[in-house]
């Protein structure tokens, strides 16, 4: 295979994959930074429940 | 055993927003304004398109006639062509002697500006200097085009026909529509917004132009997730109201399509902002139509094999036909 495609491909790989580590930092980022507290104790109650529907 | 909650649960709440934002708004609003007009010589008011031949030149004060006589004097040409000048036909100084016409032998696009030189301006006998003039259209008036025609004249679902799913889906209702709609045009802002920066700085450079889909589906939803985790957070009501529609949205192919058009046509920020807004109400104004015809319709007398979705695509085809009698239509 023509060694400029590979080049290419790689290139594309580190750049996307720069991309999406840098989002996905992001929102890990953001889902710490606007953390909303659920009280534990709904989801034990819920767990204990049957919960057919 | 409890999970830590948030360190920021003892925090006050947030100060009430600050008053002067609408004035900054109005302030930046007046500037943009301004930028459009302007001359670039001090004895020169205006200069502008008045036909598609005809470029109308607006001075201070009125100019001597014999200096206006003189087709010398001016010469006009494309600003990135300046080896070609246009062939001026004809030039008519007004009564009062400050409104000068250049007519031009051959149609001039008003999309290009126009470079315009006047020599040695006489007025009243004394030179006023060379003015190098820039015609051009008004710069808001395009952005308002771009807006008005994503908006109304290319709407997105009644004459792309994008978007359908979500259209019929969130249209029954006009709460929920107007919610929808106003979800759809945040997040299509913000997609839109950030894809033009990772399209002009990431994508272009490096030459990934054909991984677009890719990267733009996958900010879509990046988007989609960053409103849902910050709304959550700072207005629950607000979040509440949107519910399930905020996740809809990634199913919505208008959000993908603008994206798409903006790298397409190369347009600027402001530019791929006009169009992403004008796509948002654009769909806001169609739900808002649809639903109210919609809710009518529930109390309408219609056969047993047309009610529910049937007459709703009626309805959604008439409103298309409707919407072709913008078609063509130009402002600026």
């Amino acid at each position: 295979m023509d060694p400029v495609y590979i080049k290419l491909a790689l290139g594309g790989l580190t750049v996307l994959g720069c991309i999406g580590v840098f989002f996905g930092i992001g929102l890990g980022l953001a889902a710490h930074r606007f953390a909303v507290e659920v009280d534990p104790r709904i989801e034990a109650v819920q767990e204990v429940l049957a919960g057919g529907q | 055993m409890t999970p830590p909650l948030s360190h920021r649960t003892d925090r006050p709440a947030p100060a009430t927003r600050h008053p002067r934002q609408p004035r900054i708004a109005l302030l930046l609003l007046c500037l943009l304004l301004l930028c459009g007009c302007g001359a670039d010589h001090r004895f020169v008011q205006k200069a502008e398109f008045r036909d598609s031949r005809e470029i109308v030149i607006t001075f201070a004060g009125p100019v001597d006639p014999a200096w206006a006589e003189n087709r010398d004097h001016f010469s006009v040409y494309e600003k990135p062509d300046p080896d070609i000048p246009a062939q001026i036909d004809r030039v008519e100084l007004g009564p009062d002697g400050r409104v000068l016409t250049l007519r031009t032998s051959e149609p001039i696009s008003r999309d290009i500006p126009h470079k315009v030189v006047l020599e040695e301006i006489r007025s009243g006998g004394v030179s006023q200097g060379t003015a190098h003039l820039t015609v051009k259209k008004l710069y808001v008036g395009h952005l308002f085009s771009i807006l008005i025609g994503a908006m109304i004249i290319q709407n997105f679902v009644f004459s792309k026909y994008l978007g359908l799913c979500v259209f019929f889906g969130t249209s029954r209702k006009k709460s929920t529509a107007v919610g929808m709609g106003v979800t759809f045009t945040i997040v299509i802002i913000a997609a839109s917004m950030m894809s033009w920066f990772l399209h002009q700085f990431v994508l272009k450079p490096f030459r990934l132009d054909y991984l677009q889909i890719v990267v733009f589906i996958g900010l879509v939803s990046l988007t989609v997730q960053g409103v849902d985790t910050i709304l959550r957070k700072v207005n629950p009501a607000l979040f509440k109201a949107f519910g399930v529609y905020l996740v809809l949205v990634i199913a919505n192919c208008i959000v993908i399509a603008v994206p798409l058009m903006l790298a397409d046509n190369e347009y600027t920020l402001l530019e791929s902002l006009m169009l992403a807004a004008g796509a948002g109400l654009g769909f806001l104004i169609a739900l808002f139509l649809m639903s109210s015809v919609r809710e009518r319709i529930e109390f309408a007398d219609i056969p047993e094999s047309f009610r529910g979705l049937p007459i709703a695509f009626v309805v959604a085809g008439l409103f298309a036909l409707a919407f072709m009698g913008f078609s063509g239509m130009t402002i600026y």
